[in-house]
Formats: structure tokens, C-alpha cells, sequence
């Protein structure tokens, strides 16, 4: 495997009647885009808004964000499993457009825990300032189910949209040269290359089942996670859309967007190819239903790492809410009784902000934690100049929003690694 | 006693007699049997749940 | 600054041990390490009152002493109230915790005060205060009395604290958020390498212990015992009479089974927004099992089903809520003479 990333830098969206990159202006038809995407019989209607870096606007609730990209011909699938047959993901080159996303709002929030904005996509100010999404172009998909749409009928096919949407504008550039391009040093478990480095390995978990994921929700090549045990996936299928966020990302989130430019897995890249550490590969699992299920996906998932990656040492993740900390910890633990060094990613549970709060797990071995955020930051915000939401419903609540969460904005938060906002103990 | 689908969360605060449910969506059943399974399940949970609540032998609990 | 200080029979002059049965005098201006106090905030600052207690007196008459303490610094108009340093003084430490932790909730005036880590007084109130780290002895007094001054010029003038290793206060256990330069992703890895390579690294949060719950007695026969239903699974009858939250509930209710054989679907709806709940709704009995074990009431293996189940709802709860719920349950449980609970959890 060895995938190459060319990548075509947009510093403007313009509504043109073809859509192409002039220079570093993204020209897109609409209507053509539009037309695309109504295929799908679930849309009534779609409309589309284009948002800059540092406008003042919010939009909102988020259902995902996706990087523009497609793959160049006789390379493998776009989203493989979803839009293509789920052949291996990561092979060949992939163009970007890269600085900026394709944001697909929901007609409302989801039910749940986060309140009834959702997370929010903030452009400005200082809850915009620490998001990645805020220094990117948006094409904000606004869709409108058609009658008797909803539920996961809806959301499979705001799925689909999203990620079509960002194929066939990244297609645009498919025979551009692009700015600049980026081949991934060769990643795998064989021999070290390097004798002395510690071979270090990811697992990350991509769905909890303290929800029933729905039949055709597509996380893992298409596939729903249901029955899934751990598996190995190179880095690279990560990046090239083998994995999608599920319909909810809960606690902390986690957009597509993310996945496609895994900060853990380029963090790894980075240190693989300054010389620091042996990136041996990922394992990505699931969070059990039930504790026989949880051991099995736990065990797999350790095994795996000692193995079939022979790592030295593993960063893991977790994904949805409070029980998965459980999965991730005991993963950890088994880990670590194999003599292989682990650190943990958790989000943060602490409501009343005192630490004895803090943890799911109390292993004396987990040791190296990352805790994230959120629970404490507020921000008060002016009006947004501009609002953009699938209801007028909708967008009269986000531009009465006077206050918001971390957790409550896009990026701010976040599971998969780009979050900068941290818990300190005091 | 606790009958539950997170173990290790139960085991973290100390929680001295757990039963394990069947799963966390439904701790106490299982939507994947027919009525009548689920229900025989139901009454086999909540035997070990009364079971893991009598004096131990010897009585010292 | 008008400045109210604290000090024990010892550092007040009065004398040793023997004097440890001391009330509490007062004394205008500084003693002792007031007067360092006093130089280390310099101009603006003045130590208007000292107050000296003996250590036995200070344990024996705390509620007493609390009392006078908090007229004095409400006479003497302070800005701050400062106590010790304790270092390992335990009677010391522990009075004067006791004493900032009442004026600053009580006055909403300030307090400082500094002891050795195992200080009990550090355990009792370390949450509510900043405790500076004072070692165990009085050898590095010029270094504590300094971060002394400079936490409460930052606490009177209202500004943000540092965290403990930047200012030399004890860990409070509490947490805050904070933007750092890395990425969580950055420092996972920055922390496995540290770990793997043998090299020092801080972890993020200490690992939590839980004191060991001790296992009452079992039921002798569990044919005669009354029985209760309990979930953390937030079922609650529809329309959430007492408006019980999905998330980090604060409120637990109990509702009324005592006529039925099963639980229906349309009677109830699920407060909880951490799982998914459309099998609880399809069949409630899935997370209250009220259909089997009132079978088996019927058939003599139970007592007696008590006539309520209760039920909150168990998602992202801190601890503070949760020990406050689970007891108020208990006096409920206890109050209607329930031998034994089956508490199901998500």
C-alpha cells in the first residue's frame, strides 16, 4: 500500500456554471451538484450556501463534514463499501481539495444529550478559534427530506449526499496537476527497518454498541460494525475513506473530515518519518454490548497489536460515550499484561469537575492519559451576522444562541485527536 | 445487587454482587429472541440476581 | 490591604504545648510570620489583626472559635484573611482549614493558608481552598510565605490562579479546561514514547480510587424477603412526571407498580441519553424486570415486590450527584423495610 495525496489548495468557492478549480478558486455548478444529489428519491430539495474562513456565521446542527476528495483513475474506490464495492481503500493517488469541507447540516438536532442545537459548525470568535473547521471554505449541503423521510432512511442518505458531494467536486481536478503531492513512507509490520525504535500501533475504536448501529449505516467499508470483530487496517485505509463517522458521534465527536485526515494516524506518519518511532498499523474495533462481547472484542483487539503487529507500544482511542472508556481500558490493560506500552485518549465525564468524577477505569497500569475537555468552557457569543439551518425553526434558535459549549461546537471537541482543549487537574 | 452489561464499570466502584445483563441496550432481555425465549432469559437473570442475594453458607456475607 | 491572620499558641508567642489550652486572643497588628507577611506584600498591605489560638483549645471549641473568628474579620473589615503556615501541625492544619473554609464561604473574603501534604487538614479541605505547599518545617518559611502573598493578591484582586505546580499549592482534585499548544493526538504519542522509552511523562489524570464497599450479609430466605426494583436506566412513566434528566440527573423518582404483572410500552418513556432505547421502550421489562420477578412472587420464590420500583437516570454523572442519589435511595429502602435490591444498570 502506498497511497499518494495530490493535493489542489482552494482559497475561494465561486457558484459558476461548470464546475472546476481556476487557480485556487473552486468554480461550482449547483445545479449540476443539485441534480446530483436529487437523484436520491429521500431529498425533496437540497440548497447550498458557501461559507469563508472567519465569517461571521454559524451553521448548524452538523451531521458531517467531508474533505473533497476522488480518487484518480485505475486507483481504488471512492468510499469504498458506500459509493464504490468495498474493495481495499488507501491504493493509488487520491486528489484533494484541500482547505476546504463539504458540511451537511440535519433538519434538526438528534435526540440526545447534547441539547437541541447539536454541535454546530462556528466560523468566528473565540469559540471558533478552536476548531479546525473554522479556517476552511464550506459548501454547506442543506438538504430537505422528502415526506415520510426520516429517520435512518434520512440519515443514509445524508450520508451519501455528503460524501458524493465531496467526490464529485474534488472529480473536477482529477487530471490537474496538483500543488503539491504527499507519499506516505511505507507502513507495516514486517521487519524493522530501524532497529531500536519502538514499534508503535493505534487502536481505534469506530462505533459503540450502546446503540443499535441501523442496517444500512455505513462505518467500516460500507458495513454497519454489527457482528465486526477488531480488524487490522493499514494507516492508509483510514485516511482514504475506508471508515465513516456513525450517524451519532456523541460525546466529543467525530466528523468524516477527521478520518480523512486522522491526527493521530498523521501524527504517527510524522514520527514514522522523522526517524522517532516505527508506525507498525492500526487496529480499529468496537465498544461491546454486553461483557462476553466486550472481552472477545478486547482480547481480538489485543491480540491483534501483539501479534500481528508485534507492537512495543499502542495509542488508543475510544469512540461514543461513558461505557466504551470500559472497552478501551480493558484493551489497555490486556495490553500492558503483555508487556506492550500503551497510552489512553479519554473524553471528559467530569460534570461536577472534581477528579475522583474523572475515569471510567482505575487501572494502576493505564497511567498515560490524555484527557479532553470541555465540560467547563463556555463562551459568550454576539449574534451570528449570518445563519444557515435547514428550518427557519432552527435557524431562529442558533442565531438566539448567546452562549455556547465546547462540546457544542464542531472541532472544538473531538475523539479522533485534533482537540487543543484539555482537562488540568488544579 | 447489580445486574448490569458494564462490568468493569461495576467492578471500578465497588459493587460487591453483579449479575451480568445481556446487553446494554436491554440489560434484562434480549429483542433478538422470540417472546416466550426472552422471557424464559428474563426469569433465568432474575433468578441469578435473587440467587446472588441470599446469605452465603455459613452466613457470614 | 487589610489583612486578618491566624496563628497557633506557637507561632503567636505565646508558648509550647503547655500553652496548647490557650482561647483565642487578638492581637492588633502582625506576629511572627505576620510581619513576613507583611514585608512580602509590602506597601499597601497591612496585617490589621492577629488572632491566637491555643491548638487543644482551637480542636475542643472549633464551632466556638469559627464564630468569633468570622466577627473579627467582619470587625477588622479584611480583605484577606490569611492562616498559618501549619507545615505538619495537625490540630493546627486542622483549624486553620476549618477557619478559611467558613470565612471565605460564610464572608466571601479570601483565605490562604499553607501545610505539609500530609497535614490532615489538607484532606479535609483541600477542595474548598488553595493550601500552599509548605514542607514539613518552618526551614523554608520565606518561600512559603511568599506564595502565600502571591496567591491571595491574585485571589483578592479576582484573578485566575495558575495551576498547583506553578503556584506551590496542594492539588485541590478538581479540573478545569485549559487550550494547550498540542493537539490531544501530539501528546497521546508524545506520552506512549515517553512511556515505552522508559522516560518521565505526566499523565493527564491520576488514576481515581474507590474506597471498598463493604458486602452486607445476604438475605437468610429470600421466600420471605420484600424485594425491590431500582435501574439507572432512567425509565420513568410517560411525561417524566418529575422531570428527571437524561443526562447528569440530579432527581430519581419512584412510581407506583404495585397492581401490575408487566410493564407496557405506552405507559412509559426513557430518560437517558446515553444508550440506545427503543428495546426498553418496545418492553420496559427489559430493563425492570417486574414481569419475571412477579412470577415468581406468585410461585412463593419472593416475598413481596415492593410496590414502587425506583429509577434515575445513570449517564454522565458526577460522583457528587451520585453518592447524594444512591443515599437518599438507601433511607427509602431502608424506611419501608426492603431486604434486598436488584438495581439493573445500562
Amino acid at each position: 500500500m502506498n497511497l499518494t495525496l495530490a493535493y489542489h489548495p482552494v482559497e475561494a468557492l465561486r457558484f459558476d456554471a461548470s464546475t472546476r478549480l481556476d487557480g485556487t478558486t473552486l468554480d461550482i455548478d449547483v445545479d449540476d451538484l443539485r441534480g446530483l444529489l436529487l437523484e436520491d428519491e429521500a431529498f425533496e430539495d437540497i440548497a447550498f450556501e458557501f461559507v469563508a474562513p472567519d465569517e461571521d456565521c454559524r451553521a448548524g446542527p452538523v451531521f458531517d463534514i467531508i474533505e473533497p476528495r476522488a480518487k484518480a483513475a485505475s486507483s481504488s474506490p471512492d468510499f469504498p463499501g458506500i459509493l464504490g464495492p468495498p474493495l481495499t481503500a488507501g491504493m493509488g493517488t487520491t486528489h484533494v481539495l484541500s482547505g476546504m469541507a463539504v458540511t451537511v447540516l440535519d433538519e434538526h438536532a438528534a435526540g440526545g444529550s447534547r441539547g437541541s442545537i447539536g454541535r454546530v459548525l462556528e466560523m468566528t470568535g473565540p469559540a471558533a478559534e478552536g476548531s479546525c473547521y473554522s479556517k476552511l471554505h464550506h459548501l454547506v449541503v442543506i438538504p430537505r427530506m422528502a415526506p415520510g423521510r426520516d429517520g435512518p432512511a434520512a440519515q443514509r442518505a445524508k450520508r451519501v449526499a455528503g460524501l458524493k458531494a465531496a467526490v464529485h467536486l474534488a472529480r473536477a481536478v482529477a487530471s490537474d496537476a496538483p500543488g503539491e503531492s504527499r507519499t506516505f513512507e511505507p507502513v507495516d509490520p514486517g521487519p524493522p527497518g530501524r532497529p531500536g525504535l519502538p514499534r508503535v500501533a493505534y487502536v481505534g475504536q469506530i462505533f459503540s454498541r450502546q446503540r443499535r448501529a441501523e442496517l444500512d449505516e455505513p462505518v467500516l467499508y460500507g458495513h454497519n460494525t454489527t457482528g465486526m470483530l477488531p480488524v487490522l487496517l493499514h494507516p492508509d485505509e483510514w485516511l482514504d475513506g475506508g471508515v465513516v463517522t456513525s450517524y451519532y458521534t456523541s460525546m466529543g465527536g467525530a466528523e468524516t473530515y477527521l478520518y480523512q485526515n486522522h491526527p493521530i494516524i498523521t501524527e504517527l506518519y510524522r514520527r514514522h518519518h522523522a526517524g522517532e518511532l516505527n508506525f507498525v498499523g492500526t487496529v480499529a474495533s468496537i465498544a461491546g454490548s454486553d461483557n462476553t462481547d466486550r472481552d472477545r472484542n478486547c482480547h481480538a483487539a489485543a491480540a491483534l497489536v501483539q501479534w500481528a503487529l508485534k507492537a512495543d507500544a499502542a495509542v488508543l482511542t475510544k469512540y461514543g460515550g461513558g461505557v466504551p472508556h470500559a472497552d478501551l481500558a480493558e484493551t489497555a490493560r490486556l495490553l500492558e499484561t503483555a508487556g506492550i506500552r500503551t497510552s489512553v485518549m479519554v473524553s471528559d465525564v467530569s460534570r461536577d469537575r472534581r477528579v475522583e468524577s474523572a475515569l471510567l477505569f482505575n487501572f494502576p497500569e493505564l497511567n498515560a492519559i490524555v484527557y479532553g475537555g470541555g465540560n467547563d468552557t463556555r463562551w459568550q457569543v454576539p449574534p451570528a451576522g449570518r445563519v444557515i439551518a435547514a428550518t427557519p425553526a432552527v435557524g431562529e434558535l442558533l442565531a438566539g444562541v448567546r452562549e455556547l459549549g465546547a462540546m457544542n461546537v464542531a472541532g472544538v471537541t473531538n475523539q479522533q485527536g485534533a482537540s487543543r482543549l484539555r482537562a488540568v487537574v488544579y | 445487587m447489580q445486574l448490569t452489561s458494564a462490568l468493569p464499570i461495576a467492578k471500578m466502584v465497588g459493587s460487591n454482587r453483579v449479575v451480568l445483563g445481556t446487553g446494554i441496550v436491554h440489560v434484562a432481555g434480549d429483542a433478538n429472541l422470540p417472546p416466550d425465549e426472552e422471557k424464559a432469559l428474563r426469569r433465568k437473570l432474575v433468578e441469578e440476581a435473587l440467587d446472588s442475594l441470599r446469605a452465603e453458607e455459613g452466613g457470614a456475607g | 490591604m487589610r489583612i486578618v491572620h491566624y496563628l497557633n499558641q506557637f507561632f503567636g508567642g505565646i508558648g509550647g504545648e503547655e500553652q496548647a489550652g490557650s482561647p483565642l486572643q487578638e492581637v492588633e497588628g502582625a506576629v511572627g510570620p505576620g510581619r513576613l507577611l507583611e514585608q512580602t506584600f509590602g506597601e499597601g498591605a497591612a496585617v490589621v489583626k492577629t488572632l491566637v489560638c491555643g491548638d487543644n483549645h482551637a480542636v475542643e471549641h472549633q464551632e466556638e472559635l469559627t464564630a468569633a473568628v468570622l466577627e473579627h474579620v467582619r470587625g477588622a473589615e479584611a480583605d484577606l484573611f490569611v492562616a498559618g503556615p501549619c507545615f505538619d501541625a495537625g490540630r493546627y492544619g486542622m483549624a486553620a482549614g476549618a477557619l478559611c473554609s467558613a470565612v471565605q464561604t460564610e464572608l466571601g473574603i479570601p483565605a490562604v493558608t499553607a501545610m505539609h501534604e500530609e497535614n490532615p487538614g489538607v484532606d479535609l479541605h483541600r477542595e474548598g481552598l488553595y493550601i500552599v505547599n509548605s514542607g514539613k518545617n518552618a526551614a523554608r518559611m520565606k518561600e512559603v510565605v511568599g506564595r502565600m502573598a502571591g496567591l491571595a493578591r491574585k485571589l483578592a484582586a479576582g484573578e485566575a490562579v495558575g495551576l498547583p505546580e506553578e503556584e506551590g499549592y496542594l492539588t485541590r482534585g478538581l479540573i478545569r479546561d485549559r487550550f494547550v499548544g498540542k493537539s490531544s493526538a501530539e501528546r497521546l504519542v508524545d506520552m506512549v514514547l515517553a512511556k515505552v522509552q522508559e522516560q518521565p511523562f505526566d499523565t493527564e489524570m491520576p488514576v481515581t480510587s474507590f474506597q471498598p464497599v463493604a458486602k452486607p450479609r445476604g438475605v437468610d430466605d429470600i421466600s420471605k424477603a420484600k424485594v425491590m426494583l431500582i435501574t439507572d436506566g432512567g425509565l420513568v412513566p410517560k411525561g417524566n412526571p418529575d422531570n428527571i434528566e437524561g443526562m447528569a440527573a440530579t432527581r430519581w423518582g419512584a412510581y407506583d407498580i404495585s397492581g401490575d404483572d408487566d410493564l407496557a410500552g405506552e405507559d412509559y418513556e426513557i430518560s437517558h441519553g446515553g444508550y440506545d432505547p427503543r428495546f426498553v421502550q418496545a418492553d420496559p421489562d427489559r430493563l425492570v424486570p417486574l414481569d419475571a420477578l412477579r412470577q415468581l412472587e406468585k410461585e412463593g420464590a419472593v416475598g413481596e415486590i415492593h410496590g414502587e420500583f425506583l429509577s434515575t437516570s445513570g449517564l454522565s454523572n458526577p460522583l457528587s450527584n451520585t453518592r447524594r442519589l444512591g443515599r437518599e435511595m438507601a433511607e427509602k429502602v431502608k424506611r419501608e423495610g426492603v431486604d434486598a435490591v436488584i438495581l439493573t444498570s445500562t
